[in-house]
């Protein structure tokens, strides 16, 4: 089970890893120079200093969340700790639920000896690092977390360090597969810090191609979240989930012929602006001439006819 | 008038029911009623509910079973050999489709327990040819079905019955009573619920449809769809294209206290919240709320009872909260609170609302005397109204105004546009 994880992650990583962090599909989180996109747990919890994100407080309660959530990403970013530092980057968080999401551990090696469950890049207390990273205090160190629907991929410095299924974490059962990011706040004493730059995230939800595939996803909530993906794309969904109106399979049939619904209802809205009005139905019209039977363009058709009315 | 209509055929066997006419009628076993004043009845759609009706009817004695019709002959079977059994002890024709029971003139009444996309044409088409209806709830799919019938009884004079049975009850009409005696003062706010909502029903795939049903009629006016078990017998009402799931269902029984009691004017603003299933191909409401606002009145719509004193024990309830007290009911009870006391009656209030004969019998009758019954088309018209309303609402995701003079939502045509589906073709919601 473990190699053929490994061989998806592999594949994985071999799709999405080919750039760089500048790579046009990744964008900056932060923008090294102030807080736009984020939301301070605490005032004092973070300062931006010369393009770095820095913890200025100590204790729970001051982390800091993006002002937006994610589902499926991949973040790539830079960490540095002090000397006995700890902090963590959080994923699929709820601030305002307890236990919602994880924390991928960043860690300064100290005593007592942290097991592989709590160390840098484990999923902390509930999936344990299979290749330890280098945790060298004082240091800038990267990290690439990836989150595939059901697959979570740490990699340290390069070297992928955890792999979670995360249909097999009892301890992540029926929690959300979407959220906040969140970077702790000093966890430690005063006096210690943690220190971010160079945050980038490729917003796999807003991808047409990877959101069809949500379609066909096995788990009901994962399938759900395509669909939400998929409405607010908006437009350029529509021909892509139109296609799906011959498909045999049931859930991915049912849920396309669901979003193209929601997708139009979105548009006729009397507050949605002329020019995404005119914008999805004329894709809801190119879709009509590439329909397959006359169900699917009666379908069509009904739907033009509510953004249009 | 419609030459072919029921009141002409009555008036005529009336006139000659001593002449050789009346004979085509001495096939009844029950001589208690003369022949000429059996009504002869016809039952469309035959699952669980025109089963019922099949059973409630055949048992007066003024009624004969004259004709039996599904789309699917192992249902039409069923009911024929239950019909012929002791008991019901009677012969009907069969049919599976239904023009055949429009097109013959000695049928007087159709029951319609077909799922809800064939309601109103079904009773539009039985009206013009001069027969009442007993038609199951919901009244349609669409409102402006339901204002298509509306036309079509009035031009044809027809009678009408929703099939809210509960309303025919001893409690709702107590409660109506109660209310309306004015011991609870003005009532400002109303709280509906059902629990439960639709399943998400898996995903099960397309099949071959069996030979012994006519899928493509059972379809009819609704859009095209390749054959799914899922979707048919039992499980239709979880679909939009045929129903509105549980809410829609269950709305017709108990917003019908509502109406009965103080009958509410002015609707004016509609807002959903909820959910579809996702562990399915369903895609009516896992859960609904809903915030109707009223001229003078909030109504309440959730899917769990609201935190009122009994409603707690209430899978389906309504609570009315006047300026002077409130009162919990469910089909069959009633709790009141004025004050400091939690009653199940105030017997010093005067019975003053006539009791339904029962609610096939009140139809009956109203087709006998050519009136109108309790759940008549007006009335069911405007009780089942803002349930479309809330699933449009539920639909598009946004908070609706809505006109209640012009019936038309306000500053929102797709809202509009949802009032009403072009039907599939050759079928075509008829015009009067």
């Amino acid at each position: 089970m473990k190699k053929h994880l490994l061989l998806i992650s592999c594949i994985v990583l071999l799709i999405t890893s080919t750039g760089s962090s500048q790579n046009s599909d990744f964008i900056p989180l932060f923008n090294g120079r102030d807080l736009t996109n984020w939301v301070l747990a605490a005032p004092e919890g973070f300062e931006v200093v010369l393009g770095e994100l820095i913890t200025r407080s100590h204790g729970p309660g001051t982390d800091i969340f993006t002002a937006k959530s994610y589902g499926n990403f991949i973040l790539r970013l830079e960490f540095l700790l002090s000397e006995v530092g700890n902090s963590g980057v959080f994923i699929w968080r709820n601030p305002s639920i307890q236990g919602n999401g994880f924390e991928v551990q960043l860690l300064a090696p100290w005593t007592p000896w942290r097991p592989d469950l709590y160390c840098t890049g484990s999923l902390y207390g509930h999936v344990a690092v299979t290749n330890r990273p280098d945790e060298t205090p004082g240091i800038w160190h990267s990290m690439e977390i990836i989150c595939d629907r059901k697959l979570v991929t740490v990699s340290v410095n390069g070297e992928v360090t955890t792999i979670a299924d995360i249909d097999t974490v009892e301890t992540l059962a029926g929690k959300p597969y979407t959220g906040l990011i969140g970077l702790q706040g000093n966890h430690g004493r005063k006096g210690q810090y943690a220190k971010f730059r160079n945050i980038y995230i490729r917003d796999l939800d807003a991808e047409p191609d990877y959101i069809i595939k949500g379609f066909y996803d096995k788990n009901d909530q994962r399938r759900k979240l395509a669909q939400i993906a998929a409405v607010n794309m908006g437009a350029k969904m529509v021909q892509p989930l139109a296609g799906m109106l011959s498909e045999e399979n049931p859930a991915a049939y049912s849920g396309a012929k669901q979003a193209l619904f929601d997708i139009a209802a979105k548009a006729s809205d009397p507050e949605c602006p002329e020019n995404i009005k005119k914008e999805v139905n004329a894709e809801v019209i190119k879709s009509i001439m590439n329909a397959s039977s006359d169900a699917e363009i009666n379908y069509l058709r009904w739907l033009s006819g509510l953004i249009t009315e | 008038m419609n030459p072919d209509s029921k009141i002409g055929r009555r008036k005529f066997i009336r006139k000659t029911s001593l002449g050789i006419i009346g004979l085509p009628f001495l096939t009844s076993t029950s001589w208690k009623v003369a022949p000429s004043d059996k009504i002869r009845v016809a039952h469309i759609g035959l699952g669980g509910m025109g089963i019922q009706h099949m059973k409630w009817f055949s048992q007066f004695d003024d009624v004969e079973t004259v004709a039996l019709c599904d789309v699917d002959q192992l249902r039409l079977a069923e009911a024929y050999k239950q019909l012929s059994s002791p008991g019901m002890d009677a012969k009907a024709d069969t049919f599976t489709d239904f023009r055949y029971i429009i097109d013959r003139k000695d049928i007087d009444v159709i029951t319609c327990a077909t799922p809800d996309h064939w309601h109103a044409l079904i009773a539009i088409m039985a009206f013009s040819s001069g027969k009442d209806v007993y038609g199951e709830k919901p009244l349609s799919l669409f409102v402006e079905e339901g204002n298509r019938m509306k036309k079509a009884l009035d031009h044809n004079g027809s009678v009408f019955q929703l099939g809210t049975q509960i309303h025919a009850g001893e409690n709702y009409h107590r409660v109506a009573e109660i209310i309306q005696s004015g011991i609870l003062g003005k009532i400002h706010t109303v709280r509906l619920w059902k629990t439960g909502g639709s399943p998400g029903l898996g995903f099960p795939l397309n099949q071959a449809c069996p030979e012994t049903l006519d899928w493509n009629m059972w379809l009819g006016p609704a859009p095209y769809s390749d054959y799914n078990p899922a979707r048919c017998h039992l499980n239709y009402r979880y679909f939009f294209d045929y129903s509105g799931g549980v809410f829609a269902d269950f709305w017709c029984h108990i917003a019908d206290i509502m109406y009965m009691s103080i009958n509410p004017d002015g609707l004016y603003s509609i807002d959903s919240r909820g959910d579809i299933p996702k562990d399915g191909i369903a895609d009516t409401p896992e859960w609904i709320d809903v915030d109707f606002r009223y001229r003078d009145l909030d109504v309440f719509w959730t899917t769990i009872p609201p935190p009122v004193p009994g409603a707690d024990k209430m899978h389906i309830g309504a609570h009315f909260e006047g300026e002077k007290g409130t009162l919990t009911c469910d089909y069959a009870t009633k709790i009141i609170n004025t004050g400091n006391e939690s009653l199940s009656d105030i017997p010093e209030i005067p019975q003053t609302l006539p009791r339904s004969p029962g609610h096939q019998r009140n139809f009956l009758d109203a087709v006998k005397n050519r009136t109108q019954p309790e759940s008549n088309m007006e009335y069911s018209r405007k009780m089942t109204l803002p349930m479309h309303l809330a699933l449009i609402s539920f639909r598009l995701k946004r908070k609706l105004k809505w006109d209640s003079q012009a019936e038309q939502f306000t500053g929102d045509p797709a809202a509009n546009y949802l009032l009403s589906r072009m039907y599939r073709s050759p079928w075509t919601l008829p015009t009067i």
